[in-house]
């Protein structure tokens, strides 16, 4: 059984800088720089959002490339499938900008690139190790890990938030 | 005789999902799919394509495509189901009999032909449903200069769009008031109506084919029941679709309209099941039996299906009957559940603007989502999608619902 490294969120350290988005954006564009990226068309386009929420504050929201995919599995023309390194994939060529995947994507990261008719998505960055807006992401708000690697860090943090507390109270 | 573990009647989208679902959890097991085509399975929706010739038959092939990477499948083309014997569990067709241990009836649908237009036997009369119609109308289309369409469905109005941009003049017949009255009510429609009117299609609404002239085989005009005549060289029917269920006759199988399946896709006989459009399922949000003709439906319950079909037993959630996305001379829609509204206690609320329109549709005591339609704006279209269909209470959240300003922080924020 495989174990995919996964992008996951500390919604606590998302300060909203958007910082991830720029980044998804410019390693999406066929330049890879910010400055040319800009003027660049199709205009490149950013794959996850940062979105505010009232009593949350700012959540960053992207793909969590889902083990049953429903976009996958809804795409008409089979342009959505998952590849070697089990990230799922959008093959724009084979788009037909039909919008079935968005119309089934229960988190509503699949966006709709006007100027070309095409859906584009999280692509888990196949061109790099760790994704763009993980490597960019100035607070470590995202993290790029397998499941266990993720719980186990989770678990040590907890221990280490318990014993200070107990330390405080002593 | 053949035999197999599990045999699948019809090579689309439930026969195809279900035997990949089978496949990617035990891959050493034999699945056999007998399909009446003579084309390997392909994807159905993209047939209008091949109408005007931007994709080839290659182009379209499910297999080895999206999430459908299964390899040895049993594929039997020109294979059509005769008979079902559930006593011997065999399936007899033009090819011999074949025997199965699990059935998978997913025979699909065939255009719903009007009375006044069954008898007429003449070439250039289309019902757009297998590719092997589309390759015909592609080939006739090269002579054609009017082509009439009957019905103002989504199947329709995609070849329709697909006929225009060859250059060709069409008509559109529409017998009920409005376009897509499947999809939505007459006042949901006028953006998409202006988008058709803009594209050259010229729509007749309120009115009726009741025949057609030929003369030596070709369609010459089209009649109407105000007895105008409106000349043409092809008809294409687009009147939805009826299930495949004249095989099952006598067999056993309990049939209302479609197979009637339970809630884990097994027939009222044990070992067979059914998905697709011939599947009698269930509306989740009024509990009412029903058929759809939709890829996406076909696909889930197919796999759904598979599951239940190798002993995991797998609770199908049910479909809306109405659950469409596309996008029709450049204005993506999407248009899910209840979203008939007029003399019902639904609450409504629309919002319009010159360039987009959304109807969002709550149940009568505003606690719950059952309905939406959102036309060219369609973000978060899926959040829309699930929460009609998990039935959630959406009270904290309706005002970001009706103001379309809803994002998953939100969900997660009620969800907890």
């Amino acid at each position: 059984m495989s174990n995919p490294r996964e992008i996951f969120v500390n919604i606590k350290r998302c300060t909203g800088c958007k910082t991830c988005e720029i980044s998804c954006a410019v390693e999406h564009s066929k330049a890879k720089n910010l400055y040319s990226a800009i003027s660049e068309l199709p205009t490149p386009k950013a794959r996850l959002s940062v979105e505010w929420h009232q009593t949350a504050g700012s959540i960053p929201v992207l793909c969590r490339q889902c083990d049953d995919a429903p976009c996958m599995h809804a795409c008409i023309t089979g342009a959505i499938k998952r590849d070697v390194r089990g990230a799922i994939v959008t093959d724009t060529d084979k788009c037909i900008g039909c919008w079935t995947c968005v119309m089934v994507c229960p988190f509503g990261v699949i966006g709709r690139h006007l100027q070309i008719q095409k859906a584009y998505r999280c692509d888990r960055c196949p061109d790099r190790e760790i994704p763009a807006c993980v490597e960019s992401c100035p607070t470590k708000a995202l993290v790029f890990k397998t499941v266990d690697e993720y719980s186990t860090n989770k678990r040590y943090a907890f221990v280490e938030e318990m014993s200070e507390a107990i330390k405080q109270d002593v | 005789m053949k035999h197999s573990s599990y045999l699948i009647i019809g090579g689309s989208a439930a026969g195809i999902a279900c035997a990949q679902r089978i496949k990617e959890t035990m891959p050493s097991c034999d699945v056999t799919v007998l399909t009446d085509e003579p084309h390997l399975p392909y994807f159905r929706p993209l047939i209008t394509y091949i109408i005007n010739r931007k994709k080839d038959v290659s182009d379209i092939a499910m297999i080895g495509r999206g999430p459908y990477t299964c390899g040895d499948l049993n594929i039997i083309t020109d294979c059509k189901a005769k008979s079902l014997s559930i006593d011997q569990k065999t399936v007899s067709t033009n090819k011999g009999d074949f025997g199965y241990d699990k059935l998978l009836i997913a025979t699909g649908s065939s255009p719903n032909i009007p009375e006044e237009l069954k008898d007429i036997r003449c070439d250039g009369i289309f019902a757009l449903r297998k590719l092997a119609d589309a390759q015909r109308m592609s080939q006739m289309l090269i002579n054609a200069r009017h082509v009439v369409m009957l019905g103002g469905g989504l199947v329709n109005l995609k070849t329709a769009f697909a006929i225009i941009e060859m250059g060709i003049k069409v008509t559109m017949i529409v017998q009920s008031l409005e376009i897509l009255s499947q999809l939505m009510e007459p006042d949901d429609t006028s953006l998409l109506k202006n988008a058709i009117l803009n594209s050259g299609i010229n729509v007749i609404t309120g009115k009726k084919a009741i025949g057609v002239i030929s003369n030596n085989n070709s369609v010459k005009a089209v009649v109407l029941d105000d007895s105008k005549e409106i000349p043409c060289d092809i008809v294409c029917i687009g009147k939805g679709v009826k299930p495949n269920v004249e095989f099952l006759d006598n067999s056993g199988i309990y049939i209302d309209k479609g197979v009637v399946v339970d809630r884990y896709t097994q027939t009222n006989i044990a070992d067979v099941y059914s998905a697709g459009d011939i599947a009698v399922t269930f509306n989740p949000i009024t509990g009412q039996r029903i058929t759809t003709a939709l890829w996406t439906n076909a696909v889930e319950m197919g796999r759904c299906a598979g599951l239940n079909m190798i002993g995991i037993k797998t609770l199908y959630a049910g479909t809306f009957g109405i659950m469409n996305a596309t996008q029709i001379g450049g204005i993506p829609f999407v248009s899910m559940g209840c979203v008939h509204t007029k003399d019902t206690d639904y609450e409504v609320y629309t919002h319009k603007t010159d360039a987009s329109y959304r109807k969002i549709v709550f149940n009568k005591y505003g606690t719950r989502l059952i309905g939406a339609i959102l036309i060219a704006d369609i973000t978060n279209a899926g959040i829309y999608r699930y929460l009609i269909r998990e039935g959630k209470d959406i009270t904290k959240i309706k005002g970001l619902l009706i103001n379309h300003c809803i994002h998953y922080g939100h969900l997660m924020q009620l969800n907890g």
